[in-house]
């Protein structure tokens, strides 16, 4: 089966474009930054969730609660026992990662369906913030504000807005790096193979629980240590926007609008989706309450309808006919086999 | 080779089957006949442990795998070519090829069984790099056998191989299921295609409702009555 994976280690394009983007915090003002590094956050998120949701096919809406953990956990950790916040990180991603195998294993043993699946994730992520909101210990209602960053790498501080864009760009990287890698193990073909059909997964022996608790555990791990960078980025850890289920909304739209399953397509979705939204607001905000939403959903329908499969896909296919309708000028189309 | 005794099994509480008991013996081809509802998947699918059975053994060589999980009985040689031919649509038909024989047992000597699957089905020669969902229906069928048969199988069990398919693939997939029978494989063949699956088989049972109503010699069960009846639901 052929490595994607290693040709895109060796692109220079790949390579190139990072150290172009790392060079972002140098010529962009305060806030066009502010919005790169949004956009990086939700890359990475994005990406995260497609091994689960994309690769897998299981539509996990419980991703809130392993941004909530890493981001509330490890601040928590901080605040409240003095923990070091690289330590937290780690603390919290084990937690996010057991979560992640009970979710798995839960679906597996009550045999869910796609749509109870969904369900049952909403209905772990909408109990995480309850909780979160509940417990005084974990900040509660009113959040948790992490003290000003200054720079200590040794605290988990990256210092400037540049320090902190460096930290979710390789973070964004390293989710899509995560995604290739899947894709091009086995693993990868055996979670496509589970997203394809079941039935038929097991009739050539694929272990189903083993590969979607693996998948899964990946994903919740990587998506709570980006919770907690994240958390650290806006130094108030507001539990009604770090864990809660509408920021799963968002990042599923991005991985869908980009393309599900595919390496590159929630970062796509999220470089689109991300500036418009924030850009949106900053100019409509003002303006009429709520027109900037209307708006950013128009457009959101207008991509989804114009391209089912996601952005990448679409953009793919294109390229792909522009090729071959180059290529079949010169070469007579092939004529189809008759039937056997 | 196989043996079934007593199986039970249905979802959520109503069962499906009703104390099936069921024989194949080495290097046979037995068929399992019956209409629509009659249970015929749903055995095939307690084969294959994807169906959990609520009561009733399942010995595979003499041993018991009633509770083994669908994996286990993959590595065992049970193997399964599902209902409605699900191969896996973006994949090449190399790849969905590769993914039959990743169990443990197929998994040393796949390479061998690929190019076996290839010279006994040429047409997938042709298609090897094309996405298995443009394939035809037929094609489709014949890249779910070819699967099925890089596992390695010492039980194949075929769900309903001509449905949907246009008469001239129906006759071309029993062929090869002749010649892998004259190899001396042992088959299951699911069908509901009576005539060409009496004409096929070396034995028969038919099932109704849940439980077999009749069974023996294939060229006996032709003449059955209550064949014709567990068909026409009379």
């Amino acid at each position: 089966m052929k490595s994607e994976f290693f040709t895109v280690l060796r692109s220079p394009v790949f390579w190139g474009a990072i150290i172009l983007l790392a060079l972002g915090p140098f010529v962009l003002p305060s806030y066009y930054l502010h919005i790169a590094t949004l956009t990086l956050i939700y890359i990475a998120l994005a990406s995260s969730w497609n091994i689960v949701g994309g690769i897998g096919g299981q539509i996990s809406l419980a991703h809130s609660l392993f941004v909530g953990t890493g981001a509330v956990l490890s601040s928590a950790l901080l605040l409240k026992l003095g923990i070091n916040m690289w330590l937290g990180m780690v603390i919290a991603a084990l937690v996010s990662g057991l979560m992640g195998a009970i979710i798995s294993f839960i679906d597996f043993r009550f045999r869910l369906g796609h749509l109870s699946f969904a369900l049952i994730t909403l209905a772990f992520a909408e109990m995480g913030e309850i909780i979160v909101i509940g417990t005084e210990a974990l900040g509660g209602a009113s959040g948790l504000f992490l003290p000003k960053d200054k720079g200590d790498l040794l605290a988990f501080q990256f210092g400037s807005g540049a320090g902190i864009f460096w930290v979710m760009l390789t973070l964004a990287v390293g989710a899509i790096l995560i995604n290739l890698a899947v894709l091009n193990l086995p693993l990868g073909f055996y979670l496509r193979t589970i997203r394809d059909n079941e039935a038929a997964a097991q009739a050539i022996g694929v272990n189903i629980l083993r590969n979607k608790t693996i998948a899964m555990v990946i994903s919740a791990m990587f998506t709570s240590v980006i919770g907690t960078a994240y958390a650290r980025y806006l130094t108030f850890v507001d539990p009604y926007q770090l864990a809660s289920p509408v920021l799963t909304v968002e990042i599923v739209l991005i991985a869908t609008v980009g393309g599900l399953g595919k390496a590159f397509g929630p970062a796509l979705g999220a470089v689109l989706l991300i500036p418009l939204g924030e850009i949106l607001r900053g100019k409509l905000g003002g303006s009429l309450p709520g027109l900037h939403y209307f708006v950013y959903g128009a457009v959101v329908i207008a991509v989804i309808l114009a391209t089912p499969r996601g952005l990448l896909p679409a953009l793919q296919s294109r390229l792909a006919s522009w090729r071959g309708s180059a290529k079949s000028e010169a070469k007579k189309p092939s004529i189809a086999a008759p039937g056997a | 080779m196989l043996e079934v005794h007593g199986l039970t099994a249905g979802y959520g509480g109503n069962p499906v089957l009703e104390d099936v008991r069921i024989e194949i013996g080495r290097g046979k081809l037995v068929g399992l006949l019956g209409a629509n509802n009659a249970g015929k998947s749903t055995f095939i699918n307690c084969l294959s442990g994807v169906v959990p059975a609520s009561s009733g053994r399942i010995l595979f060589e003499g041993e018991d795998i009633t509770r083994l999980s669908p994996k286990s009985r993959v590595e065992r040689g049970i193997i399964q070519v599902p209902e409605g031919r699900l191969v896996f649509p973006d994949m090449s038909v190399r790849e969905n090829l590769l993914l039959g024989g990743v169990n443990a047992t197929a998994r040393p000597r796949r390479a061998e069984r690929i190019d076996y699957v290839l010279d006994l089905l040429p047409r997938l020669k042709e298609r090897i790099g094309q996405a298995a969902g443009t394939l035809s229906g037929g094609e489709q069928q014949m890249l779910a056998i070819g699967r099925g048969l890089v596992a390695e199988p010492r039980l194949l069990m075929l769900d309903e191989p001509s449905l949907g398919l246009a008469p001239r693939f129906v006759q071309y997939v029993f062929e090869i299921i002749d010649k892998l029978h004259a190899d001396g494989l042992t088959v299951l063949l699911v069908e509901q295609n009576l005539n060409l699956t009496l004409r096929h088989s070396d034995y028969c049972y038919v099932l109704e409702r849940g439980r077999v109503v009749v069974e023996g010699v294939s060229a006996h069960v032709k003449d059955d009555p209550r064949t014709k009846s567990a068909y026409l639901g009379l």
